[in-house]
């Protein structure tokens, strides 16, 4: 009892101090603009102040988001280029962290420091010759002739893997490394070639080790704003992340409330899906191999 | 369960023994992964170096050769050494702040109680915000004008004088404060998994050894569980370095590098060189610098985790 | 266990028409989604299709999320559907955050494709390289609409290379914004600059300091350049060359980083070191500013807030004068640029001139945002502009004839007496000047050692562009 008492005392404070900016949104989301422009008002109620306080609020800003912007269309964007990036962030890493895993011996070792340096590459200074790349790539197969992959999402899911399969090459890697030789050779025996002992033996194993590949990649990509903003510049086009403030700030006005709402909506999603998968997404670390 | 031994022709089993061979193998299940990112990271890499050393403006991708004017300029520039100096600040200021409170936070999360899955929740919520939109709730929150923490400690608790109260964006020191702490934020949920992971895989046998050799509470915790904890924590220390020093969008947001310049990083003064400014040549010269920096502190706690590991 | 040999071949039997049909259309949403193939194959995209006309050519633009929502709508709906029919062109127009125009802008050229037409809010001497002169559409606009606005002549035009770099489309004149009750409260005009250093403090023990800010954002960075102006402390001369730490533009230089740093200490609170281009608008609506110089978004969010009292009380005055002269720049120069490589230069030609030569309609949409580039594009020039701006009916009645007085008199091109060229443009997109002025204020550096030290980095960004001949 006394135990659960501190665990409360110590976790409390810390889940406060950062979930409040989320309840803050919460909060301002649903404020008219003649009480949230007023400083002489109190913030975190609505005014005037009433029993009834939701009177005093309102939904307009919530809905104006979904009737207003493009804000669902960019949701489904995102959603689309995560699940599509994840799969070929997937289909690339799992092989070549098996192979470093198994296979390389010291220049493994060597070659895991060198992916991890992709990430030392600031996306500021990419994002041009990038532009440049994903014109001329889109212009090979004879897609676009005139603009390539430009202003389409295939470009993110072009350049996304970039810096989720890195990560996940070497997170597949150290998971590997876990898992007992003696599986496979087991396999080996009972007659499998190695690519078959790879693909029925060691990835449905390493699901927890692909869960967390999954979300970690996911989310990267939810993150990125600089190639998501300047390599595609119609709006039906637009993820999230670069979408809300292109259209939720004109010049020198901001679309507060909405902006809120648009953060607070995608956050809980994620939270709660991030949530739920955290518990196998644990076991990836640990390697439970013999569960 | 037995295997078919099926009848094959003669090339299949060539090739059967080509793909059973390690050595063909390994370079095989490599090569996407390599060609990938040769193209698409390597070839932008390539170039963004030769810009450094040319005088691009405008976007445009050539420019003349200039040698090391582009590094030497900027490093003559005091703005730029604030820069320098500001990425190393909001690193691993940030990240200190992160690695205790995750070690703090993991210790506790592991167990199981009432309420663990809300708790949880709770904390998992800054990393789940997409970090632009994240960082715009910030924005709002330190305000010029409306700011809810000014609010509170001024008309709630008394302690500021509400007719000038900090300016937490306008102020160089606030201004530092202000973007460390959004940094802690996005990244400590991060750090707490890994952590938690990482505790999680202690093995039973291990705690068992440990309460049988006596060792509990924080004998335990300072000979049993930190060693076990340190690649680990390595790993969210390395992660939450890398994504804060690399990172552009926090700066951006809250302050644009203000006020007057004093809360740039390497990237944010990169792209108002090199983009808004267009001249790109420097501003590729600029962000170059990061990479250096980076890869030292990498290769660095990497050798430092493996030696640390426990087989 | 280990499945056996023969499985993966069963898996692989052959497909069902269903399954195929199914996947076919799966490709054709997932391309239409993604927008990847030639559009016009497709039919997926684009608002108009014509059924009785196969549109012969394709307009890509890109402008600003304009500050009046109406406006756009207005251009997009009515006006680019009525001028794409008439022309037989299909006129695409695509909208984004003023912040990002340059980064897009980059992309754009380090691609080598994107837009027709690209709207710009400041000249964009960097990327001079890049485009196409417009001196053709200009000597035939002028040929029949007249001269060229100073500040459009300034703004655009390259003595060096003798071209016109970008089509000056519009600018949008600077007003101070100030509440008219509390001015007269302490019996302050406000007609000189020494008028807010007196009347600041004494706001400010009201509540309502002054809002001049010296922050990183463009609202600063308008307000200070011109104040230098007031003060005779110009960067550059006619002939584009560098004079900051010279003579008598020293002397003024050095007068106004004392007077802003006064008009700080006692008049101004902390926040103008922390505000974004909407800052000062907000503050104003909240009703703590007694007064701010923008764009007359503020007046118009007044209007538009339901706050009658505050929407009344808001005025509109010529910037202040100084010792030297009274004179304000253009809030936004809003130029639209031909890339060298546009597809279709031939509609984005006609687009320019034919958007000019008409340009009543957009002064009107745009709530008097717009000022056409060439005056003569309305009918009748200034006064007939001065008399649309007499009828608008908010209170104060008659406040936007004064934005027109502004507009004809005090506005100005960055750079002024010189021309807005590529030195002038970097320093004024790196906020040098706001944080010259911020430094003072905060007593980091005296008046006279900023004013050494940013002449010496205005020189050297001058050395530069000189290299690359653009100046």
């Amino acid at each position: 009892m006394f135990r659960g008492l501190r665990t409360y005392g110590v976790l409390a404070p810390f889940a406060i101090l950062l979930a409040f900016p989320f309840y803050w949104m919460l909060v301002t989301m649903f404020k008219e603009d003649l009480d949230l422009y007023n400083t002489s008002n109190v913030p975190y109620v609505y005014n005037p102040l009433r029993w009834k306080f939701w009177e005093s609020a309102t939904t307009k800003h919530v809905t104006f988001l979904f009737t207003d912007t493009d804000y669902p269309r960019w949701i489904l964007n995102t959603a689309i280029v995560g699940t599509l990036v994840v799969i070929i962030t997937l289909v690339v890493a799992l092989p070549a962290g098996y192979a470093l895993a198994r296979y390389s011996g010291r220049w493994g070792q060597t070659a895991g420091v060198a992916i991890f340096l992709v990430y030392l590459v600031p996306p500021t200074l990419l994002f041009l010759p990038m532009s440049r790349l994903i014109v001329e790539l889109g212009r090979l197969p004879g897609i676009d002739d005139q603009r390539g992959l430009q202003d389409s999402l295939w470009s993110l899911v072009l350049v996304y893997p970039s810096f989720t399969i890195p990560f996940a090459t070497w997170l597949l890697m150290g998971f590997f490394k876990t898992i007992p030789q003696e599986l496979e050779d087991a396999a080996l025996i009972d007659g499998c070639s190695r690519i078959q002992a790879l693909v029925r033996i060691v990835f449905p194993v390493s699901l927890p080790g692909i869960l967390t590949v999954v979300i970690f990649a996911f989310s990267l990509c939810v993150n990125e704003f600089i190639y998501a903003f300047t390599f595609i510049s119609t709006s039906e086009h637009r993820t999230i992340s670069a979408g809300v403030p292109n259209q939720l700030i004109r010049g020198d006005v901001f679309f507060w409330q909405s902006l809120m709402a648009a953060t607070l909506i995608p956050s809980i999603v994620l939270a709660l899906l991030y949530n739920v998968f955290l518990d196998r997404f644990i076991k990836g670390f640990t390697g439970g191999a013999f569960r | 369960m037995e295997a078919q031994a099926a009848p094959w022709k003669p090339e299949t089993r060539r090739w059967r023994r080509i793909l059973e061979s390690r050595r063909f193998l390994a370079p095989a299940l490599l090569a996407p992964a390599i060609v990938f990112m040769a193209i698409v990271v390597g070839v932008p890499f390539g170039w963004a170096i030769y810009l450094s050393f040319t005088d691009a403006v405008g976007g445009s991708l050539s420019g003349h050769f200039v040698g090391l004017d582009n590094f030497t300029t900027a490093w003559h520039d005091e703005n730029f050494r604030r820069a320098l100096r500001n990425t190393l600040i909001f690193t691993f200021g940030s990240q200190a702040i992160v690695l205790v409170g995750a070690a703090i936070i993991s210790h506790y999360l592991i167990r199981d109680f009432r309420g663990k899955w809300f708790l949880r929740f709770l904390i998992i919520l800054p990393w789940a915000a997409p970090v632009a939109l994240g960082t715009l709730g910030w924005l709002w929150i330190f305000d010029s004008l409306f700011s809810v923490i000014n609010w509170t400690l001024g008309h709630g608790l008394g302690v500021v004088d509400t007719a000038n109260p900090p300016q937490w964006l306008g102020r160089p020191n606030l201004a530092l404060l202000a973007v460390t702490l959004v940094h802690a934020w996005r990244i400590l949920p991060f750090a707490v998994i890994i952590f938690v992971a990482g505790l999680a895989s202690i093995p039973t046998e291990v705690d068992d050894a440990a309460k049988i050799d006596g060792a509990t509470g924080l004998k335990k915790l300072w000979y049993v569980t930190l060693p076990l904890q340190l690649p680990i924590a390595l790993v969210a220390l390395l992660f939450g370095i890398v994504f804060t020093a690399a990172d552009f969008t926090v700066v951006y947001v809250l302050t644009q590098g203000g006020p007057f310049n004093s809360t740039q990083m390497l990237t944010t003064w990169s792209f108002q060189i090199g983009i808004n400014s267009g001249s790109l040549g420097e501003g590729a010269a600029i962000s170059l610098y990061l990479f250096p920096l980076l890869a030292a502190v990498s290769i660095g706690m990497l050798f430092f985790a493996r030696r640390a590991q426990v087989s | 266990m280990a499945r056996t040999v023969d499985e993966p071949n069963e898996q692989r039997a052959g497909m069902t028409r269903g399954a195929l049909l199914r996947r076919g259309t799966a490709a054709a949403f997932a391309v239409s989604m993604f927008g990847a193939l030639n559009d016009r194959a497709l039919g997926f995209y684009g608002p108009l299709r014509f059924a009785h006309k196969q549109l012969s050519g394709e307009l890509r633009i890109l402008q600003w999320d304009h500050f009046v929502p109406a406006y756009d709508k207005w251009l997009d709906g009515t006006y680019l559907k009525r001028w794409g029919e008439k022309n037989d062109v299909d006129v695409k127009i695509d909208h984004i955050n003023n912040a990002l125009l340059f980064s897009t802008a980059s992309s754009e050229v380090a691609a080598q494709s994107g837009h027709d037409l690209f709207q710009f809010l400041s000249p964009p001497s960097s990327f001079q390289k890049q485009i196409v002169p417009v001196n053709d559409i200009v000597q035939e606009v002028t040929k029949k609409l007249g001269p060229m606005s100073k500040v459009g002549q300034k703004s655009t035009f390259n003595p060096k290379t003798k071209n016109y770099f970008a089509f000056p489309d519009n600018y949008v004149p600077d007003p101070i914004q100030y509440r008219g009750s509390l001015w007269n409260q302490i019996d302050t005009p406000v007609r000189t600059w020494e008028d807010i250093r007196s009347g600041a403090p004494k706001l400010k023990a009201m509540g309502h300091p002054v809002g001049l800010g010296m922050s990183n954002e463009i609202d600063s960075n308008m307000l200070l350049f011109a104040l230098l102006y007031c003060y005779g402390g110009f960067v550059q001369n006619e002939n584009n060359q560098i004079v900051f730490g010279k003579g008598s533009n020293r002397k003024g230089a050095i007068a106004a980083l004392t007077l802003m740093r006064d008009i700080y200490k006692n008049g101004m609170s902390d926040e103008v070191f922390a505000w974004t281009a909407a800052s000062n608008n907000q503050a104003f609506l909240a009703g703590r500013l007694s007064l701010a110089e923008n764009a007359i978004s503020i007046a118009r969010s007044a209007e538009d807030s339901g706050n009658q009292t505050l929407s009344d009380d808001t005025w509109l005055a010529p910037i202040p004068r100084g010792p030297v002269m009274r004179m304000g720049n253009e809030h936004v120069m809003g130029v639209y640029v031909i890339w060298k490589f546009a597809q279709n230069k031939a509609a984005a030609k006609k687009y320019l001139v034919d958007q000019q030569l008409d340009y009543r309609e957009h002064f009107l949409q745009s709530k008097f945002y717009n000022f056409p580039g060439w005056t003569g594009a309305i009918k009748g020039g200034f006064k007939s502009i001065r008399k649309i701006a007499a009828a608008d009916t908010h209170k104060p009645r008659g406040k936007y004839t004064v934005l027109t007085t502004i507009a004809e008199k005090y506005t100005t091109n960055i750079g002024y007496p010189g021309y807005s060229n590529a030195a002038i443009d970097e320093i004024f997109n790196r906020y040098l000047v706001p944080q010259m002025f911020a430094q003072v204020a905060q007593g980091k550096l005296t008046p006279g050692e900023a004013v050494t030290a940013f002449d010496k980095e205005f020189q050297r960004i001058h050395r530069k562009w000189a290299n690359q001949k653009l100046v």
